[in-house]
């Protein structure tokens, strides 16, 4: 048996990159079988999903997708689910990073104790926070606008994203902001020219958690918000969920469009996702 | 890939900076608006009625009273925004409301709308009796009874006549030499399911079989009395020896009806919201559906299991104004006239006295017959216990169909989240 550069391999090499590739198949259909699965169903009947639910559609029904598009306004939700995921993104990691380059690069009293009760918001289960938010929102007369889910999605998203910037930047070495003030650079300069150039891979880890925060949330956008002028896909993948039906196929074919931006956002951004993961999980 | 992230986030910003700040529907002069949450919207059957109603309430009020859908699909999520929106203090102006145990607690506070003085009058007698008392709690009725269920067992007369059973079983013992029949034709018996909120058809089952056992004051007896564990054990032997269909542990509403919808099972419950779904999606099935009381298992045979399913509520206010028009809007839909229109379109019962048409659906009519046949009518499990007992119904009858727990120990789980 010969190897790529010619050489000969031996039983265990062969064994090792059957193994390897037994694993990699392993993990392969279990992540691709179930999105198959869901392609398929959403071309069948609701009661051919019932009745042959691994079979090949009968008759290919395109009719789910214009069911979709046309019950649950998907493409006004689409477009609104990109505004609130992209500004609050945005804002979450302008907010974010400022003060993880401060809790992570400056000295100052009290600087663990502030640090552990914005990160101990993590823990808070946002469904406790309902109410407050209902309430808040209303006063500022924020109720049922797109600033609603953004200010909210971004105020939820702040301490993760505090978390992993500052992870991250805790791990830049010093001696390039050093240099930098020894060339003269003021203290946003050091942030600006330096730190937050740096911190890219950071950026792009704790963007793509926010911005599937945005993407995947569902009940404050419900409790926030009334028209579909402010609402965003994950209710319009609810329109196919009444009190006592559900019109599986059509949401299917709804939940297809809606998970296409999120592949496209991780094929696009992978790389960079985890090696950030993987720079937080080893030098965090 | 930098320059098309920076595109990006520039155009959604440009959007965003053109949204409106704040949505608020532009109102008229004088105008009164009242919001109208609800999940009547999207695939329901009464989207298209109640959306032609309101849009004729509003142009018979033009210029005085306009009423504005809000969409919210997703019943439990509809529910978790109004107890949000009630917990905060800031109820919709009109809402869809639960009649149960715990919605009915937000009657002690001020944000409800009191109907009691209006319902005393004539409004009163456009309502079957019974419900507006079932809507009144200390004396104040802050709710206003709408649509109602009733859920009999429904079976497929085509599958019990290859099973060569003629007609549907009347005691239990029938019940189980029907059943063995089906299945010696190949047919599996009954739909049954543990998943979703409340295990609605396992639990539309087990009130059944409670209520042949307790008979009409049953929901008044404690869940430590015996009948409850002899109802499970009945509940349980449907879960075995095939007499349903292997996934209906851990299955939801879309898997019991679906399997009988596919002619899979012969027997299944659920209430006549779901005609028009099995005759749009199953015709076959639609024209074999007979409906019929459970089979007797203790002292009573012949009951219905009725329920208020959503009642109409609003917001309390000060501005009479507001208030008149809220009471306008609730009583043009509980007219007898309208709620027709609303049943007839949708398969839906209501809590007003209305006639159905001459072309009226045929298992609707069974509906009313099963209704009017009834020798007393109790309500549901879920509508007697509050929704965390309901929730843990499911994962306990999942754990004895799964020989994880006995049906003493089912009861137990359940007295155990009530206490």
């Amino acid at each position: 048996m010969n190897g790529i550069a010619g050489t000969r391999l031996t039983f265990s090499d062969a064994t090792a990159k059957v193994g390897k590739w037994l694993v990699l198949g392993f993990f392969f259909f279990f992540t691709f079988v179930p999105l198959i699965w869901l392609l398929l169903s959403s071309f069948k009947t609701n009661l051919e999903l019932q009745m042959r639910p691994f079979a090949l559609p009968a008759v290919w029904q395109i009719q789910n997708y214009v069911n979709a598009i046309q019950i649950s306004g998907l493409p006004r939700l689409f477009l609104n689910s990109v505004v609130v995921s992209s500004v609050s993104t945005v804002l979450t990691l302008v907010v974010t990073s400022m003060a993880a380059f401060v809790f992570a690069r400056e000295k100052f009293p009290l600087q663990q104790a502030l640090l552990n009760v914005i990160l101990a918001g993590v823990l808070v289960p946002i469904i406790a926070l309902m109410a407050p938010y209902f309430r808040l929102t209303n006063a500022l007369k924020l109720y049922d606008s797109l600033w609603a889910l953004i200010l909210t999605y971004t105020a939820i998203n702040l301490p993760i994203s505090t978390f992993l910037m500052h992870g991250f930047m805790k791990t830049i070495p010093k001696e390039l902001e050093e240099a930098a003030v020894i060339d003269g650079a003021s203290f946003f300069q050091r942030f600006s020219r330096v730190i937050f150039p740096l911190s890219r891979v950071g950026l792009v880890t704790a963007g793509t958690f926010v911005f599937l925060f945005g993407w995947n949330e569902f009940i404050y956008a419900l409790l926030l918000t009334s028209r579909i002028q402010s609402r965003t896909l994950q209710l319009g993948i609810r329109f196919f969920v009444s009190q006592f039906f559900t019109d599986y196929t059509s949401m299917f074919a709804a939940i297809v469009l809606t998970i296409i931006p999120s592949i496209a956002v991780y094929v696009f951004l992978h790389e960079k996702i985890i090696k950030g993961l993987a720079s937080g999980a080893l030098k965090g | 890939m930098r320059r098309i992230i920076s595109t990006l986030i520039v155009v959604a910003l440009a959007l965003v900076m053109t949204t409106p700040l704040m949505a608020t529907a532009p109102q008229e002069e004088g105008e009164i608006v009242l919001n109208f949450p609800t999940f009547w919207v999207g695939q329901d059957s009464k989207a298209e009625p109640i959306a032609d109603l309101v849009e004729s309430f509003n142009a018979e009020h033009a210029s005085e009273i306009r009423v504005v859908i809000e969409a919210n699909p997703d019943t439990d999520g509809y529910r978790d925004k109004i107890n949000t929106q009630m917990a905060a203090g800031q109820a919709p102006d009109i809402f869809v409301f639960a009649p149960d145990p715990t919605t009915f607690q937000y009657y002690d506070s001020d944000i409800l709308m009191d109907f009691t003085e209006e319902l005393q009058g004539s409004w009163r007698n456009d309502f079957v009796p019974g419900y507006i008392e079932e809507s009144t709690k200390n004396g104040r009725t802050k709710s206003v009874p709408y649509e109602i269920g009733l859920t009999p067992i429904w079976y497929n007369s085509e599958l019990f006549a290859q099973a060569g059973v003629d007609e549907f079983p009347a005691t239990i013992e029938e019940f189980q030499d029907a059943a063995d029949a089906l299945k010696a034709a190949g047919i599996v018996p009954t739909s049954q399911m543990t998943g979703g909120s409340n295990a609605w058809t396992s639990m539309l089952w087990y009130s059944h079989i409670v209520g042949s056992l307790g008979g009409p004051d049953v929901w008044s007896k404690p869940l430590s009395d015996p009948l409850f564990v002899e109802a499970a054990e009945v509940l349980l032997r449907m879960y075995q020896d095939g007499n349903t269909t292997r996934d209906a542990v851990g299955g939801d509403a879309g898997v019991s009806g679906g399997h009988y919808m596919a002619g899979n099972t012969a027997m299944f419950i659920n209430g006549p919201w779901y005609i028009g779904r099995i005759r749009g999606d199953a015709p076959e099935t639609y024209a074999a559906t007979r409906l019929a009381p459970a089979p007797q298992v203790g002292d009573y045979y012949g009951h219905q299991l009725g329920f208020m399913l959503s009642n109409l509520a609003a917001a309390n206010t000060d501005d009479e104004r507001k208030r008149d028009a809220v009471i306008t809007f609730m009583q043009y839909m509980t007219d007898p006239d309208n709620v027709k229109l609303v049943s007839e379109a949708a398969g839906s019962l209501f809590a007003i006295k209305y006639e159905l048409g001459a072309d009226a659906d045929p298992l609707q009519r069974e509906f009313v017959r099963a209704a009017s046949e009834a020798t007393f009518v109790i309500g549901l499990f879920s509508s007697r216990y509050p929704v965390d007992v309901v929730a843990e119904f499911g994962q306990a009858l999942a754990a004895m169909a799964l020989g994880e727990a006995t049906p003493a120990e089912f009861v137990e789980m359940l007295i155990e989240v009530n206490n």
